[in-house]
């Protein structure tokens, strides 16, 4: 968390690797893991992971989201360097 | 059922408070507090996407064919991802370049297409035109389904407004609302790309209403009808469970290709579609709300989506597994269950779907056929008359209402076929045509306008041929041949198994191929062609839209440019006046005029871009290009390349250095030493190596001529005038720089008044040029002169500055050189001045020779270093003597040998000559060769006397005559002898004369330096001055006589030393005193 933070470049970075995550784990062969006539908690297995993995996704989202505006106010609070006593 | 005017009036009311959230917001807006400022509003606004299609489409889908309706909100979740780099990039492109639609995009980044602009409309307007016509089907449906009773419905009657003509039904008139909307909220100004702030809130309310009447009759059903999620499941697959598949994927209906391709189709819409592009990029406030919107709108999405499943499978279990009305399971099943209220929420917020949809899109679509279709023609049409902004204004209200009437015939003509049912994925497939264009055209360099355009019509061909013809065909519009048999009966061309791709779901297969044809030949055409420089210029804006641009070198300029009112008058026409002069006065605002009101040649470009730019705002990009470049055009002026004469692409920030090392060449060439010419020669290379001329010249005064040499010149004249000398006359350029002492640009040679260089340049060839005057200590020397064949426009400021510090730098090689060649010419001149002087000092007598009976005196005072003067005496063998003085033209070397040959002759030959007149008979013979070739002459006087006999005969050759001092008459007498200068003609007879002394007798010969001595009223001394003081001064020993006369004279010139030559030589005949 605090790498990222520091650096732009690693949250750009895990920003891509998220994304292409979602495409993968919302698509075959992933989703032909989930894809059985198997109902957990009375709900066909493959509806169950997509009503988690999509909040999930979502869930990502916001916390780069929160991140990213995190970095911004920093940058933007230390953007006038302060001071350094000298003396 | 619910009574018509309830549902009618509740519509109305509906309408009335979205009028007036929408006004509100405006008002708002106008006192500077946004109501859509927000990200919230952002993220609602967004959800536009959200049509009725998704609103009752999705449950039919899930009720029908399966969960592939996820796909279409997972893939915008998945797209959120990329936002802050993709949608952020569009933005700030967006509002950097006024962008103001798709079309306006992909357009304005292959350097402003007009052509291309038309193409996405076209393609943009077919593509939506049947959305629009879904969506005013389900209004209608919906509104009949609630006001007519079931039984009705089922046979298909079509109801109508009790009360109105069978022409207007519910859908017209909700069309002519949305239209009326559309006007008031969409196109109240002409500038697109201000934000329609009431239009976004009334879709933000939309929104809410629409996920809260959703969310409302899912937890209803769910938990109202059923007991949650597990019951309904397990209900659902105890009762049906041969339907087990439609709660999984890769079924027969959903192969996992389809889901891939509904997912990628999604993702790509809900960037591409016009609506959505509009909402996203051109109603956006400010890049931080993307960053919410990010998570917020995929929640939205997937709350809207949440009780879909349950509430198909509700409807299919109420309705005992009747899947005929599925796609309105959520009006009906709140209806049959007896909640009309509910009903009505739900129809509210169905309405909403479809509403925000239609206001959005026509607005969007308004602009695109406003821009880049009409605008080219009303520019062919009304070129230059007439002020347009009130027609434009009305013809994109027509627009709007056009392209929601379109839709609606659309509807009553197609209404009820089946085509409709799959018309929300073949917009999604067209939007996903600008794909390849938009974000190619956004990351890639080398995409090119050529790649794109083909790229997206091979696109939208296929698009039409695996899409709508298959439509066409369910519609029954076509026949089945060519889809059974293809195109002129070849398999391979079959619509849906294009060559042989067969067994491949419709959207995945036509997915597939437009997008091969489209990316291929989009990447191909790309690489195969080169941009035009201005898609060069906008792939820059584009591309490197988040790296710190330097400001664009100024590489281009008006020629003839406009003034700033020309150029309000134009916007004025096209956006009103007020608008016109409120951006012009923020564009000056911070911007320097000159004294004449006018903005520098270097401003103009930049106010000709502001031009564009706010047009582009109201015109799209690139009707706004067009009608900068016809207006620029048809008043003469043009755009031209202004050579990059500093050699590199970014001239402000590398211009100084470059500068500074062809000065530093340049002077150090000056200093080097070297001849005149050579440092000349070698500052025209290093100026003609580093910026690429065609002819430079340096041209330095003649003074005797009066006019200016060529004195080195680079680069070949082809008709010799232009390397000619040229005249001091204000006629010319160059006369004029010199006379005026001031540089002469002419970037456009088109433009110059002087007749002579009009003529020369035009048969030289040469369309710009620069003349700038040499100078020493300020004044003019001379005139350096760069031209060019190729380029006008080539003196920017800056390069004015570097050519006027180089002809300082040949001036300073001018005036080094000048000073040189005077210390050469002095040193020499010394040295001859010496030798000249020893020879002179020689030549005259060291003493005066002691004759009984006479007093001699004599003396030469040299003008300067050296004299022409000579004198002499001559002792004879028979006790006499004679007196020669002369004077020789010239104080050179020449003239001091001269004398020398003259004195050797004379005193080794003298006596053997003669009396003086053969003397000077001789002597002119002898140095008439020499004399004349010297182009020297002598002036001589010759007296011989004999004391013995008193007796003196005298000659002169034009010399003065010389003053004598008669004692006993107690006057002065004047001796003159007839004769020509030495060296005239080769014989001349020469008079002699004779006179007789006396005691007290004083004789004086004198060289006219004497007399010819002036003061400074150039007052000459002349011969009766000096008769005066030998008159006065008789008595004198010659010696003090020569030094009264020498003071006399300084006395009167003033100056102690003399111009010319002064020699005095006196003869004084002793008294004989009588008495001894």
């Amino acid at each position: 968390m605090n790498l990222q933070t520091k650096n732009p470049l690693h949250l750009r970075e895990a920003w891509v690797i998220c994304f292409v995550l979602g495409l993968v784990m919302l698509n075959f062969p992933f989703l032909h893991i989930f894809n059985k006539d198997v109902q957990v908690f009375g709900i066909p297995l493959i509806i169950l992971y997509l009503l988690i993995g999509w909040p999930l996704s979502i869930v990502v989202v916001a916390l780069f989201s929160l991140l990213l505006g995190a970095k911004e106010e920093q940058d933007h609070d230390s953007a006038p360097p302060p001071p350094q006593d000298q003396a | 059922m619910i009574p018509f005017g309830i549902v009618a009036s509740l519509s109305l009311l509906y309408f009335g408070m979205l009028f007036a959230v929408a006004y509100y917001a405006d008002q708002r807006s106008q006192a500077g507090r946004s109501l859509i400022d927000n990200p919230n509003v952002y993220s609602f606004s967004l959800a536009v996407y959200c049509t009725s299609w998704t609103y009752y489409g999705s449950v039919g889908r899930a009720a029908t064919s399966g969960i592939d309706f996820i796909a279409i909100y997972l893939g915008p979740t998945l797209m959120a991802f990329t936002w802050w780099f993709l949608l952020r990039r569009m933005v700030r492109v967006s509002k950097e370049q006024n962008i103001a639609s798709i079309a306006d995009l992909i357009s304005s980044r292959y350097g402003k297409s007009a052509v291309l602009g038309a193409i996405v409309t076209l393609f943009a307007v077919l593509g939506i035109l049947p959305y629009i016509a879904l969506q005013l089907k389900a209004v209608s449906y919906t509104f009949n389904l609630l006001t007519i009773p079931s039984n009705e419905l089922a046979h298909g009657a079509r109801h109508y407004i009790p009360g109105l003509p069978a022409t207007i039904d519910t859908a017209l008139i909700v069309a002519v609302l949305l239209g009326l909307f559309g006007v008031l909220f969409g196109a109240r100004h002409l500038d697109a790309t201000e934000r329609h702030e009431g239009l976004v809130a009334a879709v933000a309310l939309e929104s809410l209403l629409k996920v809260v009447a959703f969310l409302m009759v899912g937890i209803f059903i769910t938990y109202g009808l059923f007991d949650g999620f597990t019951d309904i499941f397990s209900q659902f697959l105890a009762r049906f469970p041969e339907r087990h598949q439609l709660l999984m994927l890769n079924t027969e209906q959903i192969p996992y290709p389809e889901w891939f391709s509904l997912t990628f189709m999604a993702m790509m819409a809900v960037m591409f579609l016009p609506r959505q592009f509009h909402i996203m990029v051109v109603e956006n406030c400010r890049e931080e709300h993307i960053h919410k919107a990010m998570w917020r709108f995929p929640a939205y999405l997937f709350l809207i989506n949440l009780f879909v499943i349950p509430i198909a499978l509700g409807g299919i279990i109420l309705n005992n597994g009747d899947t005929s009305g599925a796609d309105f399971f959520v009006l009906q099943v709140p209806l049959d269950s007896g909640h009309p209220w509910l009903a009505l929420v739900v129809f509210i917020g169905g309405f909403s779907a479809s509403a925000g949809m239609v206001m959005v899109e026509s607005v969007a679509l308004s602009t695109m056929i406003l821009n880049h279709l009409l605008m080219p023609i009303i520019l062919k049409v009304y070129s230059g008359a007439g002020n347009l902004s009130g027609l434009l204004i009305n013809l994109k209200r027509i627009a709007i209402f056009a392209v929601i009437l379109l839709g609606y015939l659309y509807y009553r003509t197609l209404g009820e076929s089946a085509a409709l049912v799959n018309i929300g994925l073949i917009s999604f497939l067209a939007a996903t045509q600008f794909a390849p264009a938009i974000i190619g055209g956004l990351y890639w360099r080398r995409a090119t306008r050529r790649g794109a355009t083909v790229g997206l019509v091979l696109g939208f061909m296929v698009w039409f041929y695996t899409l709508l013809i298959p439509a066409f065909v369910e519609s029954g519009w076509l026949g089945t041949s060519i889809l059974d048999d293809g195109l002129f009966g070849l398999a391979i061309l079959r619509p849906t198994a294009l060559l042989g791709l067969v067994d491949f779901g419709l959207w995945s297969h036509a997915l597939f191929w437009t997008l091969f044809v489209n990316v291929g030949s989009f990447l191909a055409i790309s690489l195969l062609t080169t941009p035009v420089p201005a898609e060069e210029e906008q792939t820059e804006k584009f591309v490197d839209v988040f790296k710190d641009r330097a400001e664009a070198p100024q590489l281009r300029r008006i020629s003839k440019a406009p003034t700033i009112i020309e150029f309000v008058e134009l916007m004025a026409k096209f956006i009103g006046e007020k608008r016109a002069h409120q951006a012009i006065s923020e564009y000056l605002g911070n911007r320097e005029i000159d004294a004449k009101g006018s903005l520098s040649e270097q401003e103009l470009p930049q106010l000709k871009r502001f031009t564009e730019q706010t047009l582009a705002g109201s015109v799209g990009t690139a009707p706004a290009r067009i009608i900068l470049e016809n207006y620029l055009a048809a008043r003469g002026s043009h755009m031209e390349d202004v050579f990059d004469v500093l050699g590199s692409v970014n001239i402000s920030r590398t211009a100084s250095r470059e500068q500074l090392s062809v000065l530093y060449e340049a002077a150090r060439a000056a200093s080097s030493g070297a001849s005149l010419q050579t440092v000349l020669d070698e500052i025209l290379k290093i100026f003609t190596d580093q910026f690429r001329f065609d002819l430079c010249v340096i041209r330095i005064l003649d003074p005797e001529r009066q006019a200016l040499t060529v004195r080195s010149q680079r680069g070949t004249s082809l008709t010799q005038a232009f390397d000619a000398d040229r005249e001091l006359t204000m006629d010319t350029f160059i006369g004029e720089a010199f006379l005026t002492n001031h540089m002469i640009v002419v970037n456009d040679c088109d433009t110059i008044s002087k007749q002579k260089t009009a003529e020369i340049t035009r048969l030289e060839g040469i369309v710009s040029f620069a003349h700038a005057p040499i100078t020493v200590e300020g004044q003019p020397i001379g005139v350096i002169s760069a031209s060019s064949r190729t380029a006008k426009g080539i003196f920017t400021e800056e390069f004015v500055e570097l050519f006027g510090s180089l002809a300082g730098q040949v001036g300073v090689a001018w005036r080094n050189a000048q000073q040189t060649e005077r210390l050469i010419a002095a040193r020499e001149q010394q040295r001859e001045l010496e030798i000249a002087k020893t020879i002179q000092l020689g030549l005259l007598p060291l003493s005066v020779p002691e004759i009984p009976g006479i007093q001699l005196g004599g003396i030469c005072v040299p003008a300067k270093d050296v004299g022409g003067d000579y004198y002499d005496f001559l002792l004879q063998s028979d006790g006499g003597i004679g007196l020669v003085i002369a004077d020789v033209s010239g104080h050179n070397v020449g003239a001091a040998l001269l004398m020398a040959e003259t004195r050797t002759l004379i005193r080794a030959r003298y006596g053997q000559f003669g009396t003086p007149r053969d003397t000077l008979a001789e002597l002119n013979r002898f140095f008439y060769e020499d004399l004349n070739r010297a182009e020297l002459f002598v002036t001589m006087f010759l007296l011989e006397f004999h004391p013995e006999s008193g007796r003196a005969i005298y000659a002169s050759a034009g010399h003065s005559p010389a003053l004598l001092w008669r004692k006993n008459a107690g006057d002065y007498l004047r001796l003159d002898a007839e004769g020509l200068i030495l060296g005239v003609r080769r014989e001349f007879p020469y008079e002699q004369e004779n006179v007789d002394l006396g005691p007290g007798d004083v004789l004086l010969l004198y060289t006219d330096g004497v007399i010819e001595a002036a003061n400074s009223e150039r007052e000459l001394f002349g011969e009766e001055r000096l008769a005066d003081l030998l008159k006065d001064s008789h008595q004198l020993a010659p010696r003090e006589l020569i030094d009264l006369i020498l003071q006399q004279v300084r006395l009167f010139s003033g100056s102690h030393s003399f111009n010319d030559d002064i020699s005095l030589v006196v003869m004084k005949i002793e008294e004989v005193k009588k008495s001894s």
